[in-house]
């Protein structure tokens, strides 16, 4: 009986610790799907939240939290209001800083950071494109130096090229050629996982064809 | 074997039989639906988000005691302990709002803050650089603020209705003693520091904190930039009036030398003055930046100058006579100040040192009048936060001055030491996210008035909506008289004002509306009896005085700013409203003082063309007329200047090529060329009268800043400083 117990008890471990990873990917692969689609207009605030739930019940995970950030920083460009924007970021920010800290040096997370910094300069460009737009500089660099071949690097350097005006360094005959190069990447980038960051690509088709 | 067949069963049908519904709504206290919360089974995946309608509704597998987490932006996380059996539940849930940047009100009565890092304020050193007609000065723009009068012949802060005296101007957290350039007769001078040095300038109207004394009508609170990064870069600048080079390294240490000299100017822009000799002068200037890993920073900045200059000035007494005013200036002022926080930020340390030393050698009409001032001072301030989300604080601290003035006029010298010493307190908390107030207590002890003061200072404000607010303020304020009149009588006491302010301000989208209804009562001035009047503002005092001057300031100030309507424009609207008398100083009755006027008008508009990176500023103030005492005035038919008006220009153009910037900037002010007229000075008998004119009737000026390397902070554009 006692064996039996013991059996069953081990099984349902196994069971349980088996079917956990699967219907973690599951529910992921979901929400990770849906959140990078490109031009959605309603708010990712329900896929946010759903992110929250995962992140919060899968405490070692890094992704769930990168994931919940990367909500938070889109959502942010949804919104009118500074402050609300604003808002939003600060969560944004802190949930990627939890996301470091489960996985230090990846250049994913670099990359969103950059995202971030560059979402906090929109806010207030004329303020703040000093402080953030170092940050912004800094994960960038750190990212290629971790990973040559992240094609959302080159991604993010385009689109802060793109809007960059001429007379500060920028354009889109600079922003082009960076397109051009993240595209070269994403053509030879392989996903992970279905749960790993894959955005960028169509919107670097798009703005290169705004580049023309 | 029996049961273990049940709960092998039971095991299997599990999933299958029992998804319990959990649904509910969700709102705020007022019963408003809140969208998009976010509700969760806490340790599962399970929950849902809130529908427009704050209606959920999800499944679960779980049973038994579980928590039912509630979490919105914005709002305190709720939590619930549920109970999961078969049976569908139901929650009406409400959240209440969280203290935060968007909600939580501010008190706003009488302060005027213009720029803070987290907050979307006012005015930041961009907004001053940009300004037209205040040539990247900062009190310049100050003046176009509500609350000031603009006063076009000398430098300061005139604050409804207070003398430039009365306001004090403080660098984290420590009184300068010279903030502008040596004072000239009719010449009014700029500041001595460079808009970029701050990161936040707020600039109060009246009623500001306890954490600040010795100033009866306003304070300027200066507080300079924290660190931003670790580059190392040149910056080359030259114009109109000179040449400055400065170097950073490491973005942590920065030297900077500059070389005055307004010959250029003077050759090219026709001037009311008559320079013997030109304004030129030798500037140095050292800042250290550093923040430590024991959550510690420390800042220090240190400037030397040497500035000369000689002016022809009439004697007013006979026909053409004039004499000669000529003065070189040595300025050292330092300031060092330490910040550290402990107990994860509950706890925060600040202590400074200042030290500051100017020195005048005037020769008047060939007569030796030298003046000294400085000024040692040691501040400390302690603040403990508490309360939700560390919104609350106390704050207390002490301060002490040691002040020595001196004023040399031929053999006659004059002597005032002056040891002051302050201790404050206050708390900022707040009873709601909506209402919020401010407590504070100080005392001064000034060793030449050899009293003690003790000034109350109490402040509320109210959030009447998601953007409106309504602040209160009210205390008093104490100074002590004027060096001149310390000088010659040291029985004098402390003059005191007491404010009370109402505010009300709505903020929404990038869209400013603010006013302020305010009164003030001036109590003690210093009043001197003489045996006729005098209107000269630079005469030295003669007469018997005493603490007996009174008066009152009244009136309101409307302001509006809009950075939404215009892509990349920047439009403001200021009116301010006063109605002030006082008797104080020579003046006999109790009438408006020579430096006031009812009406202050501006209209600031700028817009930044990004496709030639080039921002262009118009500026248009009216200030309405100002009294016009005369020798021996008896108050009673006054005459009034005519209106000041000024349109002006200004242009700045931003070019950049590798790690190389470049701005190019111009003004132009006085468009019209309108013949304003701030007053008149008067011959000894009263019978002729002299017209006190600008500096120059219609100017322009240009110059070209450049940078090499990677900036730190500072914005591009920052070194539209001249």
């Amino acid at each position: 009986m006692k064996k039996v117990a013991l059996l069953i008890t081990l099984a349902f471990g196994i069971f349980s610790a088996s079917a956990q990873k699967p219907a973690y990917e599951k529910a992921m692969t979901s929400i990770v799907t849906e959140i990078q689609q490109p031009g959605i207009t309603e708010s990712l605030q329900p896929q946010t939240n759903k992110m929250e739930r995962i992140a919060a019940a899968e405490e070692s995970e890094w992704l769930p939290k990168y994931w919940v950030a990367y909500g938070y920083a889109m959502e942010s460009f949804r919104k009118q209001d500074s402050g609300e924007k604003d808002q939003l970021l600060e969560l944004a920010e802190k949930s990627i800083a939890a996301a470091e800290r489960l996985s230090p040096d990846n250049d994913e997370i670099e990359v969103l950071k950059a995202q971030i910094a560059s979402a906090r300069v929109s806010v207030d460009p004329m303020n703040r494109f000093q402080t953030y737009g170092d940050k912004f500089m800094k994960a960038l660099a750190k990212a290629e130096k971790l990973e040559p071949s992240n094609p959302r690097v080159d991604y993010l350097k385009a689109m802060n090229a793109f809007y960059t005006p001429e007379n500060f360094g920028g354009g889109k005959a600079i922003a082009k050629p960076l397109f051009e190069q993240a595209l070269d990447k994403y053509s030879k980038f392989e996903q992970k996982s279905t749960i790993h960051p894959s955005w960028g690509k169509m919107e670097s088709e798009y703005f290169l064809s705004q580049c023309q | 074997m029996k049961k273990l067949y049940t709960l092998l069963l039971l095991l299997i049908t599990l999933p299958v039989l029992s998804q319990t519904i959990i649904s509910g709504k969700v709102s705020d206290k007022k019963g408003e639906a809140l969208p998009f919360a976010n509700i969760s089974l806490e340790g599962t995946y399970d929950g849902g988000s809130s529908d427009i309608d704050g209606n959920f509704n999800f499944s679960t597998e779980e049973k038994g005691e579980h928590i039912l987490q509630i979490s919105m932006i914005g709002y305190k996380t709720l939590k619930e302990n549920i109970t999961i059996s078969d049976t569908e539940l139901t929650f009406d849930l409400k959240l209440t709002e969280s203290i935060n940047s968007l909600n939580a009100v501010v008190v706003t009565a009488g302060m005027f803050e213009a720029s803070d890092e987290k907050k979307m304020v006012m005015l930041k050193p961009m907004d001053i650089v940009t300004t037209a007609g205040a040539g990247a000065d900062i009190v310049s723009v100050m003046q176009f603020l509500p609350g000031a009068n603009r006063v076009g012949e000398t430098e300061g802060l005139f604050v409804r209705g207070g003398s430039a005296n009365e306001t004090k101007t403080v660098i984290d957290g420590m009184i300068v003693q010279n903030p502008f350039f040596s004072s000239t007769p009719d010449v009014p001078q700029r500041g001595r520091f460079n808009p970029f040095m701050f990161k936040g300038t707020a600039f109060s109207t009246g009623g500001y904190s306890a954490m600040y004394g010795q100033a009866l009508s306003s304070v300027l609170l200066l507080n300079t930039q924290d660190k931003q990064g670790d580059n190392s870069n040149i910056n080359l600048g030259l114009n109109m009036a000179g040449a400055t080079a400065s170097y950073t390294h490491k973005g942590w240490i920065t030297g900077t030398v500059n070389y005055t000299n307004l010959s250029p100017l003077l050759n090219l822009v026709k001037t009311n003055i008559d320079f013997e000799k030109v304004p030129q002068g030798f500037g140095t200037s050292l800042t250290i930046n550093e923040n430590f890993d024991n959550n510690s920073s420390l800042k220090v900045y240190g400037t030397y100058t040497d500035n000369s200059s000689a002016l022809v000035l009439p004697t007013y007494d006979e026909q053409n006579g004039t004499y000669l005013f000529e003065n070189n200036n040595v300025n050292t002022f330092s300031n060092a100040s330490y910040r550290r926080s402990f107990d994860e930020g509950n706890w925060v340390m600040q202590a400074g040192l200042s030290y500051s030393n100017n020195k005048d050698n005037l020769l008047i009409d060939d007569i030796n009048s030298d003046r000294n001032d400085k000024r040692t001072q040691a501040r400390m301030v302690w603040s403990r936060l508490f309360g939700e989300e560390q919104s609350s604080s106390f704050n207390f601290g002490a301060e002490y001055h040691n002040i020595k003035l001196s004023n040399l006029y031929g053999e006659n010298e004059l002597n005032l030491d002056d040891k002051f010493t302050s201790i404050f307190a206050e708390s900022e908390f707040y009873i709601t996210s909506k209402l919020a107030g401010r407590l504070g207590l100080r005392t001064e002890h000034s060793s030449i008035i050899g009293e003690m003061n003790l000034a109350p200072r109490v402040s509320l404000a109210y959030k009447a909506g998601k953007y409106a607010q309504f602040s209160l303020a009210a205390g008093r304020f104490y100074q002590n008289p004027d060096k001149e009149y310390l000088y010659i009588n040291q029985n004098l006491g402390y003059e005191n004002a007491d404010h009370v302010i109402l505010n009300y301000q709505v903020k929404k989208n990038d869209r400013t509306f603010r006013t302020e209804v305010f009164y003030k009562k001036y109590n003690n001035l210093v009043s001197e009896e003489t045996e006729s009047f005098d209107p000269n503002p630079y005469r030295f005092p003669t007469g018997l005085t005493d603490n007996s001057g009174k008066g009152y300031a009244q009136g309101f100030d409307v302001f509006f700013r809009d950075q939404k309507s215009l892509k990349s424009g920047d439009f403001w609207l200021t009116y301010s409203y006063l109605d002030t008398e006082r008797q104080f100083k020579n003046y006999s009755s109790q009438v408006l003082p020579s430096f006031a006027s009812k009406h202050n008008f501006s209209a600031i508009y700028k817009q930044f063309f990004d496709a030639i990176a080039t921002n262009i500023g118009v500026t248009f103030t009216h200030t309405s007329g100002r009294p016009i005492y005369t020798i021996n005035e008896d108050f009673k038919n006054v005459e009034y200047t005519k209106a000041f008006q000024n349109l002006s220009l200004s242009a700045s153009h931003v070019k950049q090529f590798g790690n190389q910037f470049v701005v190019f900037y111009a003004t132009l002010d006085n468009v019209l060329g309108r013949n304003n007229i701030f007053g008149y000075r008067y011959s000894t008998d009263g019978k002729e009268r002299y017209a006190v004119k600008p500096t120059s009737n219609r100017s322009f000026f240009f110059g070209i800043n450049w940078t090499i390397g990677q900036l730190n902070g500072r914005s591009k554009e920052a070194d539209l400083n001249f």
